[in-house]
C-alpha cells in the first residue's frame, strides 16, 4: 500500500496521477530571490505576498493539501476554498521548482473537486452561470459582442457565413467592455491593412470557458467547449488568432484536443503578426515613446510567449524592461478568478505591479492581454499612477499609420 | 471551552486574526517538511508573528496554556525539525527584513525568517557575502533554520559553519515572561551588534545548533565579508580507491592556499563517471573525486593559486579539462535545485541523510565503518539503490574537519516507514559512537545521538538544567534529544550497538 496509488474519492487529481504527490515541500515556491537567474527572480508568488501569507496561499501548502485529501486525512471545505480561491494560477511556483510539475492543473483539479463537492466560490456561480446561458461570463446581452464591428469603416467577414484562412477570435472581455473595445478594433484594422484574410464571429461568438476552466467549473467549461468545437468545425478555418491571453491559453492548451482534431493552428495576436512582420518585410515606424511591458501569466509562463510581443515593441518604441520579466514577471493578480473572487486582493496585487513599472520610468504600460489591462487600468486609476496603460495593438496600429 | 480555543483567542489578540489559525486545511499544510520519512503532524495553532515583541506575547500565552511551541523557518529539513503533532507552530518567515546593512564595520542585522536566496541577492550585488551561502536545503531555508542547526554550506570550506558566523541574536526565552534577551556586544544596551564576544559568557552559543529548544531566535547579527569576483572550480579524480590520500590532498590544499580556497568537496567515484572518457588519464582512474573551488580578488592571483592547486594534485589525481581562468560564478539556481532534484518521493524513495562532521585524519576509518554498516544491513534495505551512498561524500571545513554527507536510501511505503527510522537512527548512532559530531540534528538525528550514549549523564543533567532554567514549563520543542520531560533520561532510550 502506498500513498501514491489513487483515490477514486477525487476523480480530477486522480486524473493528474501520482504527480500530485510529487512535492517534496522543499518551500523554493515560497521564497525564490535570486539575482544570478534569467531573468533574475524577486520573490515568487503574489498571492503569498499580498495576504497572510500561510502555506496554503503558496504553493507548497496547497501540494500539502491535496496530499492529505489523497490520505483520507482532511475534507473539502468552504474555509479551504477561501484561500485556494486567492490564487490567480499564475504559475510562477512552477517556474520556481526543480521539478517538472504542472502546478496549475493541480489547482485547477482541486478547485474542480470543491466545485464538486459544493464548496466552490459564491462569487463564481453567477459568473459561470452566465456563461453557459448568456455565452459570457459578464452576465450581458452576448448581441452586443458585435457592437465594435460598427466602428470598423471596412467590412469583416461573418465566420459563421463566409469562409476564411483565419478566425479572429475576439474574447468576452475586449467584446463586451467599451472602454477595451479597441484591442479588437485595432486588431481588426490591423489585419485589414496587412492583408490578412479573417472573419469574425461577432454576436455569435462564444466564450472560450476560460473562467469555467480556472475556477473548477468544468461543466460550465464543457459546455461553452462543445458549442465552440461545433462552431470551429463548421466555419473551415485553418487558424484562430486571438488577442486576449486567457482565450490563447484556453483554446491552445484546454481545447488541444479539438484543435489537433479539426486541423486548426491557435495563434495569440502578436505571436502571428511578429512572424506576419518578419515574413512581409513589414515596415514599422518608431513612436519614440518610452513604453514598459507586462508579461501575462497566460501567454507568459503558462504558454512561453514572451519573445514576440518584445520584438514588435522594441521596434515601435523605447522598451525599458521591469525589475521581473518574462519567467520571473510578477502577475497582474486578475486570473484564476481572484479579480472575481477577491477584488481588493487583485487591485493590490496590480498596484504593486504598476509601481514596477512606474519605477521604469515609462509612460506606457503595455500588455497583451485586455483582462491584464483591465487590472492595471484599475491600478493607475485608483493609486494615482500617471502611467498609461496600452495594448500594444494600439501602438502597433500607429507604427503602420 | 477548551485550552487551545482559549489560547487561540489570546493570541488573535496579539497578531491579529490574519495571522493565526487553527483550520484543519491550515494544520495539513503545515504537517512535514522534507522529509517523507515522517508521519504528518498537525500543530493545534499555527502563528505567523512579525515582531520579537509579538513572540513574546504568544509565548506568554503558551506558557499560560501550558501548550508546546515549535519555531519554524523555510520548513526545508528532512529531520522532522519543526513540526508538532501538538500546540502552536511558530512560523518565523514574517521576520524576514535586512534590518542593518552596516559596510564600514562589516555586519548585518536580518530578520531570522529571511531566507539566503533573498540576503545573498541583496549582499553580493553589493560586494559583499554572509560566507557561508546557504545550506544543502536550498536558498528558500532561512537563516534561523542555519543558526539553530549549525549548518554547513556553500562557502564553508572557507567561513566555516552559519554559526561561526554570528555576532549576536535577539532571542525570546521560552518562559513565562516571555523575556527578550540579546547576546553578544549586543547585551550592553549602549552598543551596536559588532562582536560576538567580551560583555559576558558566550550566551549566544546555548541557541546555537539547539534546535529550536533553548529559545526563540527573532534577530540575529552577522558577520559579512568582501566577495571575491573572481572564482574558478576545478575537478580532480584521484588514481587510486584511497580515502587516506584523499585526506592528505585535502590537509596539503588547505595548507598550500589558507586564503584562497572557498570550497573542496569529494564525491564518490561514480558520481564522475560523465567524465570518465573525457581524456585517457581520467579513464585509468579508480578513487574517488574532488571539486575545488578557489577565489582571488583579481584574475592574475587567481590564475596563480589555480596552478599552485593543479601542481599539489598532479601526482595523485587527473584533472576534468575546465575552461580556462575564472569559470566559476554565482548560481543561486543551481544552489536551489541540486538538493531537491535528488529526493523526490515519487517513485517511492525517500532520502533520510545525516550530516556530521569529522577531524580530516579520520576520514579513511570512517569511510571504511560506513561501508561495513552498510554491508551488514544490505539485506535490510530493498530496492536498487545501494543504501548509504552519500557516506562517501564530504566537504572541507576550516581547521582540520570535514563534514561527512550519510543516510539511508529508502523505500517510502506505508509498510517501510518503520523500518526506515529504525535504520536510518541504526546509522546516526554509528556514526556518534566512532566520534562523529552531527549537526542538523531536527528530531531523528538528535533523538539518534541521545540514543547512542554519547552524551555523559553530567553533560545531559547540565543540558536539562539549562533548559529548566530558560523554559521551565518544558515547552519549546520537547521531543528533540528525547528531551520529552525535565526528569526523562537519555539512557531510556539506549540501544545497544548493532
Amino acid at each position: 500500500m502506498t500513498e501514491f496509488e489513487p483515490k477514486e474519492k477525487f476523480k480530477h487529481l486522480a486524473k493528474i496521477g501520482p504527480n500530485v504527490l510529487q512535492c517534496i515541500a522543499c518551500g523554493d515556491c515560497r521564497e525564490q530571490t535570486d539575482y544570478t537567474a534569467n531573468p533574475p527572480k524577486w520573490g515568487v508568488c503574489v498571492a503569498k505576498d499580498h495576504t497572510s501569507g500561510f502555506e496554503p496561499f503558496f504553493a507548497r501548502g496547497k501540494m500539502q493539501i491535496i496530499r492529505s485529501l489523497w490520505q483520507g486525512k482532511l475534507e473539502l471545505s468552504k474555509d479551504m476554498a477561501d484561500v485556494i480561491y486567492q490564487c490567480p494560477t499564475c504559475n510562477a511556483c512552477a517556474e520556481a521548482c526543480a521539478y517538472d510539475m504542472d502546478n496549475v492543473a493541480m489547482y485547477e483539479a482541486l478547485r474542480a473537486e470543491l466545485v464538486d463537492a459544493g464548496c466552490g466560490l459564491e462569487a463564481h456561480v453567477p459568473m459561470n452561470k452566465a456563461m453557459v446561458e448568456l455565452l459570457n461570463p459578464y452576465e450581458r446581452d452576448n448581441k452586443l459582442k458585435g457592437k465594435w464591428l460598427e466602428k470598423l469603416d471596412f467590412k469583416v467577414k461573418d465566420a459563421s457565413s463566409e469562409q476564411s484562412e483565419n478566425l479572429y477570435f475576439v474574447g468576452c472581455t475586449a467584446a463586451l467592455t467599451p472602454d477595451i473595445e479597441n484591442v479588437a478594433i485595432n486588431s481588426a484594422k490591423i489585419f485589414n491593412k496587412l492583408g490578412i484574410d479573417f472573419s469574425v464571429l461577432g454576436e455569435r461568438e462564444v466564450c472560450c470557458g476560460s473562467v469555467g476552466m480556472r475556477t473548477g467549473d468544468l461543466k460550465a467549461f464543457n459546455s461553452v467547449a462543445t458549442k465552440n468545437y461545433e462552431i470551429f468545425k463548421k466555419s473551415g478555418v485553418k487558424s484562430i488568432i486571438t488577442s486576449c491571453a486567457g482565450c490563447y491559453r484556453t483554446l491552445k492548451k484546454d481545447y488541444a484536443d479539438y484543435m489537433e482534431e479539426l486541423g486548426i493552428t491557435v495563434y495569440h495576436t502578436m505571436e502571428f503578426l511578429a512572424k506576419h512582420i518578419k515574413e512581409k518585410n513589414v515596415e514599422l515606424k518608431n513612436l519614440g515613446v518610452k513604453t514598459t511591458y507586462h508579461d501575462p501569466c497566460h501567454t507568459g509562463r503558462h504558454m512561453g510567449l514572451y519573445e514576440e510581443p518584445r520584438e514588435i515593441l522594441k521596434k515601435i518604441s523605447n522598451l525599458t524592461e521591469m525589475k521581473t520579466v518574462k519567467q520571473a514577471a510578477k502577475c497582474c493578480g486578475a486570473g484564476g478568478g481572484v479579480r472575481k473572487g477577491f477584488s481588493e486582493l487583485s487591485l493590490d496585487i496590480a498596484t504593486s505591479r504598476v509601481k514596477e513599472a512606474e519605477d521604469t520610468g515609462a509612460e506606457y504600460i503595455v500588455s497583451i492581454c485586455p483582462f491584464c489591462f483591465r487590472n492595471l487600468t484599475d491600478a493607475i486609476d485608483s493609486s494615482g499612477s500617471k502611467l498609461k496603460m496600452i495594448d500594444l495593438t494600439d501602438l502597433l496600429i500607429q507604427a503602420l499609420n | 471551552m477548551s485550552k487551545v480555543k482559549e489560547a487561540y483567542s489570546e493570541i488573535e489578540s496579539v497578531v491579529g486574526e490574519d495571522f493565526v489559525s487553527d483550520k484543519d486545511f491550515m494544520k495539513a499544510a503545515y504537517s512535514r517538511n522534507v522529509d517523507p520519512a515522517f508521519p504528518d503532524q498537525w500543530a493545534d495553532i499555527i502563528v505567523r508573528p512579525e515582531t520579537t515583541e509579538e513572540v513574546s506575547e504568544v509565548v506568554k500565552v503558551a506558557n499560560k496554556y501550558k501548550l508546546r511551541i515549535v519555531p519554524r523557518g523555510g520548513g526545508a529539513d528532512l529531520v522532522g525539525g519543526s513540526v508538532t503533532s501538538e500546540g502552536i507552530l511558530l512560523d518565523m518567515t514574517r521576520m524576514n527584513k535586512l534590518e542593518v546593512f552596516n559596510k564600514d564595520d562589516y555586519y548585518i542585522v536580518v530578520g531570522v525568517g529571511i531566507t539566503w536566496g533573498d540576503l545573498l541577492s541583496q549582499l553580493i550585488p553589493e560586494g559583499y557575502t554572509p560566507g557561508v551561502t546557504g545550506p544543502g536545503s536550498g536558498f528558500a531555508a532561512t537563516i534561523g533554520g542555519g543558526l539553530s542547526n549549525s549548518t554547513a554550506g556553500g562557502g564553508s570550506t572557507k567561513y566555516g559553519l552559519v554559526p561561526d558566523n554570528c555576532l549576536g541574536l535577539e532571542v525570546v526565552l521560552p518562559n513565562p515572561e516571555g523575556t527578550i534577551i540579546r547576546t553578544g556586544s549586543w547585551a550592553n544596551k549602549y552598543a551596536q551588534p559588532f562582536c560576538r564576544y567580551g560583555v559576558s559568557p558566550d550566551f549566544s552559543g546555548i541557541f546555537l545548533g539547539d534546535v529550536g529548544t533553548m529559545g526563540i531566535k527573532c534577530k540575529a547579527a552577522m558577520r559579512i565579508y568582501r566577495e571575491h569576483p573572481y572564482k574558478a572550480t576545478r575537478t580532480f579524480l584521484l588514481n587510486e580507491y584511497d580515502y587516506n590520500k584523499l585526506f592528505l590532498l585535502a590537509k596539503k590544499v588547505r595548507y598550500e592556499l589558507p586564503d584562497a580556497l572557498l570550497g573542496f568537496s569529494s564525491f564518490p567515484p561514480f558520481y564522475f563517471a560523465q567524465f570518465k572518457n573525457i581524456t585517457p588519464e581520467l579513464k585509468k582512474t579508480k578513487g574517488p573525486g574532488a571539486s575545488i573551488t578557489l577565489e582571488a580578488m583579481d584574475l592574475e592571483t587567481l590564475e596563480k593559486r589555480l596552478k599552485t592547486l593543479e601542481d599539489i594534485m598532479k601526482e595523485d589525481t587527473a584533472m576534468v579539462p575546465a575552461a580556462p581562468g575564472a569559470n566559476a560564478k554565482p548560481n543561486l539556481k543551481q544552489a536551489f535545485h541540486y538538493f531537491q532534484a535528488g529526493i523526490s518521493p515519487v517513485p517511492g524513495r525517500i532520502a533520510m541523510a545525516t550530516c556530521h562532521k569529522v577531524p580530516i585524519s579520520t576520514l579513511g576509518k570512517i569511510h571504511d565503518e560506513n561501508v561495513d554498516w552498510n554491508n551488514r544491513h544490505a539485506n535490510d534495505i530493498p530496492g536498487s539503490v545501494p543504501a548509504g551512498v552519500f557516506e562517501a561524500t564530504q566537504y572541507l571545513l576550516p581547521n582540520g574537519n570535514m563534514v561527512v554527507l550519510g543516510g539511508v536510501a529508502g523505500e517510502n511505503t506505508d509498510e517501510w516507514h518503520e523500518k526506515n527510522m529504525e535504520l536510518w537512527h541504526s546509522k546516526i548512532r554509528t556514526q556518534a559512537r566512532y566520534g562523529g559530531a552531527h549537526y542538523w540534528l531536527g528530531e531523528s538525528i538528535s533523538q539518534a545521538v541521545a540514543e547512542s550514549g554519547a552524551y555523559t549523564p553530567e553533560y545531559e543533567q547540565f543540558f536539562r538544567d539549562m533548559k529548566k532554567t530558560v523554559d521551565p514549563n518544558w515547552l519549546l520543542s520537547p521531543n528533540k534529544f528525547h528531551l520529552h520531560t525535565y526528569e526523562s533520561k537519555f539512557k531510556d532510550h539506549y540501544k545497544e550497538p548493532d
